[in-house]
């Protein structure tokens, strides 16, 4: 009776040792780029200017032979996982949110793209 | 219960509990395989509305050159240890990794018109191993911490504020976005980078 006792107390420790992990990891700079403020930009008109003004320092400047794109970047990673002792399972999810601007040499926008994740356009 | 099957079950319990399976699943960007590509002369803008901006990109003599990727990365492993009984004296490992991806490439004139254009898929064993590590365990059977990086972007500030061999080779730093670029887990011991005896 006293070691069956002490088997299903075994048992018992082995299924609370379990557990589960829930985790998040942002990167990069802040989403200024929802749709609602994009829309105040016109390919033509707009300047490097008014997008900085409007989104703040980008991620990445890049040169491109007298013309220039501004990058911003925010990556974010989330995490999820299954501790179970003799089998553990995590999986992680990482997506990014994005925009680009491209600028001719007087600095006025003449392309540009966003892509932002539902659950960032806030 | 019989003595005798409480002992034995108590036994494979222990045994049961030295043992572990872990599996990581890593998904990095979103899906390519139903993205159409541009044709040849297709304008950036329309690119860009077609598939939004581009994770990576560079500039290049002629113009400039867009990237995009979806990375799925599997890692299983199998570990056996007996520091469940506090005896940290020995631990048995085995794993392996499968990479599957897509990498889109667009190179784009300075009329900011599409000159080319680049796919490919793959769907490959990534490595893995199998160790019995007496004392320590010094090696990790499977590594995905190259692939699994965050984005060369995050690291663009900093380019001059490397050590002096990284810094002297800036010019050619693939994270600039100005010298080129390069897929996730290209080794950095080959080509340009290995000036920076990093």
């Amino acid at each position: 009776m006293k070691l069956s006792a002490v088997f299903t107390a075994l048992i018992l420790s082995a299924s609370l040792l379990g557990g589960c992990a829930q985790f998040e990891s942002n990167r990069g700079v802040e989403v200024n780029w929802q749709s609602t403020v994009t829309e105040q930009l016109v390919n033509g008109q707009s300047t490097r200017r008014d997008v900085l003004a409007l989104l703040g320092p980008p991620s990445q400047v890049i040169a491109l032979d007298g013309e220039s794109a501004l990058y911003y970047l925010f990556e974010r990673s989330e995490g999820e996982g299954l501790i179970l002792i003799l089998y553990n399972r995590m999986h992680i999810d990482t997506r990014y949110d994005r925009a680009i601007f491209f600028f001719n040499k007087d600095d006025v926008l003449t392309e540009f793209a966003t892509r932002l994740y539902p659950t960032d356009e806030g | 219960m019989k003595v005798s099957t409480v002992k034995s079950l108590c036994t494979l319990l222990a045994c049961g509990l030295l043992a572990a399976c872990s599996q990581w699943r890593y998904d990095l960007g979103a899906p390519l395989a139903d993205t159409p590509i541009p044709a040849e002369r297709t304008t950036l803008a329309d690119t860009l509305a077609l598939l939004g901006p581009p994770l990576l990109m560079t500039a290049t003599d002629n113009g400039f050159v867009l990237a995009w990727e979806h990375w799925h990365i599997r890692e299983d492993s199998v570990g056996f240890r007996l520091g469940a009984l506090g005896a940290d004296f020995m631990s048995a490992d085995w794993g392996e990794m499968r990479i599957k991806g897509e990498f889109l490439l667009l190179t784009f004139d300075k009329q900011h018109l599409l000159t080319s254009s680049s796919r490919s898929e793959w769907d490959n064993y990534g490595g893995g191993g199998k160790a019995i590590q007496p004392l320590f365990g010094f090696v990790s059977v499977v590594d995905v911490d190259d692939l699994t990086d965050v984005m060369p972007q995050h690291r663009w500030g900093r380019s001059l504020l490397q050590r002096l061999p990284g810094v002297l080779n800036t010019s050619s730093n693939l994270d600039t976005g100005q010298s080129g670029l390069q897929q996730r887990g290209t080794p950095t011991a080959a080509g340009q980078q290995s000036l920076e005896m990093d």
